[in-house]
């Protein structure tokens, strides 16, 4: 059963253990509860421009474009300055594979 | 004792309407634009012990600060808070955001014994800083940004304490402009304590206590199964910001673990020498300011919320500053980044809930500016004041739709923007144009709302113009994040353009009547820090972001980027070079876009792995 990360993401069951879908194409992207990025095409561009003429950014500022290698599915944007860290998102993942759920009960 | 639920509920109601009419009044006491038209304000009640009770609308970074600055008066005043005191309290490093954003508390005593308090605050026409309204980007430290106080007794048991008054009055710009504002802060609280006592007074102080007490016992209860339903996991932001020629940023990392939410903001910026800064009580209440409104939408703003929330803030950095460092454009710095960083984690965090993506979203408004004119105006008297279109904002696109052009901000649920008409009254300039803007929002398969641009120039001033303090964020960054594959909203620009000759006698005097920035001649120079003339025929003009986008630009609707372009939000350009969408006139040419389209897929494809 497939669990969504975003609209773009999913969650699956593999037989290694829990994986990160396209959920467009279905392609790996990567071993789930771990960062997914590195395992997306990535393609970073001046980001003055980059929407129409109102993005008068600085020089360096740069928009980062995560897609599925196999469908080319836009799976995320972040603004970055060149050098900048991957911002990573992680929804961890419980033992059997699906997202964790606390059932903790608060004392008061 | 279980509590009878209709009773429970109809005290439950009758404190928002507390609020809701403590509001009223603080508008309608107010002589400022930036009160009653941007509805820069706050209005909330407390417990006896400072914990806040029932948050109000308004700017919702407040409410948290707000409740320090009763725990905060209650520890100064100890044994000597009396029936009918007002106190004021506007010091960042006690409580407040920034000195010209002044807190008044009034504690509500029910038979002699204190049982609340209402707080509200309003930002001041001007406290006295290095710059005129508040915002004071000459200032290196807290001593120059005006008056600073960590809780004075302004009214004691009911009567004005004169001397205070007008020694507060006496350090200020427009000392009765100052003193409307405090006065519609005292009628406020007066209001507020008024309805409280009739509210006890008709169900009996213990029935009153009880329901309070559940009704924060409630949110915390929801809250922490809101919490428990949601994935756990960890999400981050990064927002840059920029104070005159320096970069800093704001880096977040929030953690959902079972029913508790962790904000860590390790690895932001060393404060700066300039005055973005913000303390620990601004960043913590910036951080709730996103969380109020969309993880307790249907749940009431009290200290029950508060309750699973961590924050872990270094000293020292952008988002927790050491004295004195100074913060006067705390608001609109470092604050509104917290507020930023806190959305798009929260966003990313509900995007992950089958349940709840349907209330994530993409990052609202995310750089307000803060540009306040001051000068003689064309009535003869001295003027102070902000430019409210700061508060009209932009969407963020949602999971499902589009976000609102021109909608406003998270978190301040009320903002808005005065008439053209409004300012052209009380300042001696002339509005050439305000309208939306072409191509601001995020692009996205749910666009971001657009943001707007105009211009302004100086009109019938006796002193030929005004004088204006502009401070933000800077121009270089886009800040509202986009969501799920959307973009960012578009940056905002600021623009003083030189026209100095160009309107003499027998030139070309079309600039008056301009309708667009490329209308404008003379050289342009991009002003974003401290303080400058609008003299003669220069003009200011000024753009501002747009929301984020949502999903693929790629996955949007053809028609609906073909309505987007007749309507002037979306440029002909983009909408192929975005959305790959190829227009044919007023239609949607579906053979050449379904061909743009797939070109555009192949060429993400081309690139290399990440790593």
């Amino acid at each position: 059963m497939n669990r969504r990360i975003s609209r773009a993401l999913v969650l699956v069951d593999g037989k290694d253990g829990a994986e990160i879908h396209c959920a467009k194409c279905g392609h790996t992207i990567g071993p789930g509860g771990q960062p997914w990025k590195p395992g997306a095409a990535v393609r970073e561009v001046p980001i003055r421009g980059v929407g129409g003429q109102a993005y008068t950014a600085g020089e360096k500022v740069l928009l980062r474009r995560f897609s599925c290698p196999k469908c080319g599915n836009l799976l995320d944007t972040e603004t970055a300055l060149p050098g900048e860290p991957f911002l990573d998102d992680i929804v961890v993942v419980k033992p059997n594979g699906a997202p964790r759920r606390k059932n903790t009960t608060h004392e008061q | 004792m279980v509590m009878d639920p209709i009773t429970f509920s109809i005290i439950r109601h009758r404190l928002y309407r507390v609020v809701d009419e403590a509001v009223i009044t603080l508008k309608h006491v107010s002589g400022s634009a930036i009160t009653n038209e941007g509805h820069d304000l706050m209005v909330s009640l407390y417990r006896a012990d400072g914990s806040l009770l029932m948050g109000g609308v308004g700017f919702l970074h407040h409410l948290t600060s707000a409740a320090e600055a009763c725990k905060s008066i209650i520890r100064r005043f100890e044994g000597r808070i009396k029936e009918g005191d007002v106190f004021l309290l506007n010091d960042p490093y006690t409580a407040a955001l920034h000195t010209s954003d002044v807190y008044l508390v009034s504690p509500i005593h029910h038979q002699g014994s204190l049982v609340a308090w209402s707080a509200c605050f309003v930002h001041v026409y001007d406290i006295g800083a290095a710059n005129p309204g508040g915002f004071s980007p000459d200032s290196v430290d807290i001593f120059t940004e005006g008056f600073s106080s960590p809780g004075i007794r302004l009214v004691e048991g009911g009567e004005l304490n004169q001397d205070i008054m007008d020694t507060l009055l006496n350090m200020v710009r427009s000392p009765e402009m100052v003193a409307l504002d405090m006065r519609s802060m005292i009628a406020c609280n007066n209001v507020a304590k008024v309805r409280m006592l009739a509210l006890i007074g008709k169900y009996g102080y213990e029935t009153v206590d009880e329901a309070c007490s559940t009704l924060i016992d409630q949110s915390e209860k929801l809250l922490r199964e809101r919490l428990r339903e949601l994935p756990d996991g960890t999400w981050q932001s990064r927002q840059y910001l920029q104070a005159k020629d320096e970069t800093y940023k704001v880096v977040l990392s929030m953690t959902k673990d079972g029913d508790e939410l962790t904000f860590d903001f390790t690895g932001s910026s060393p404060q700066s020498r300039y005055a973005i800064n913000c303390t620990r009580w601004a960043s913590l209440g910036g951080l709730f300011a996103p969380l109020f409104p969309l993880l307790c939408y249907d749940i009431t703003w009290n200290d029950g919320v508060v309750r699973p929330i961590k924050m872990i803030a270094p000293e020292g950095t952008i988002v927790n500053c050491k004295r004195p460092a100074p913060v006067s454009v705390a608001t609109v710095g470092a604050i509104q980044s917290v507020n930023n960083a806190a959305c798009s984690t929260i966003g990313k965090m509900l995007e992950a809930s089958d349940k709840y993506a349907k209330e994530a979203t993409a990052v609202w408004h995310a750089n307000h500016f803060a540009v306040f004119m001051f000068g003689r105006n064309q009535h003869g008297g001295e003027a102070i004041g902000i430019f409210t279109e700061t508060f009209a904002g932009a969407g963020g696109a949602r999971t499902y739709s589009d976000g609102v052009d021109v909608g406003g901000e998270i978190p301040n649920p009320i903002s808005r923007m005065a008439n053209v008409e409004t300012i052209e009254a009380t300042f001696p300039i002339r509005y050439l144009f305000r309208r939306r803007m072409i191509d601001s929002g995020g692009a996205g398969e749910y666009r971001g709302g657009v943001g707007m641009e105009y211009a302004v120039m100086q009109h019938d001033s006796p002193d030929g113009g005004l004088n204006y303090v502009i401070s933000g964020k800077g121009v270089d960054f886009p800040m509202s994040d986009g969501l799920s594959g959307g973009y960012p909203g578009a940056p905002n620009d600021y623009i003083w353009v030189h026209n100095d000759g160009v309107g003499e006698e027998g030139k070309n005097d079309d600039f008056h009547f301009a309708g667009s920035l490329d209308e404008l001649p003379g050289e342009r120079e991009t002003v974003t820090w401290g303080v400058y003339p609008l003299m003669g025929d220069d003009c200011l003009y000024i753009r501002w972001n747009g929301g984020g986008g949502y999903g693929d630009p790629l996955d949007r609707d053809p028609d609906a980027v073909r309505c987007d372009v007749l309507e002037g939000v979306v440029s002909a350009k983009a909408a192929r070079e975005v959305y790959g969408v190829v227009l044919s006139g007023a239609d949607v040419d579906t053979a050449a876009t379904a061909v743009r389209r797939k070109a555009m897929l192949e060429e993400r494809i081309s690139q290399e792995a990440a790593e």
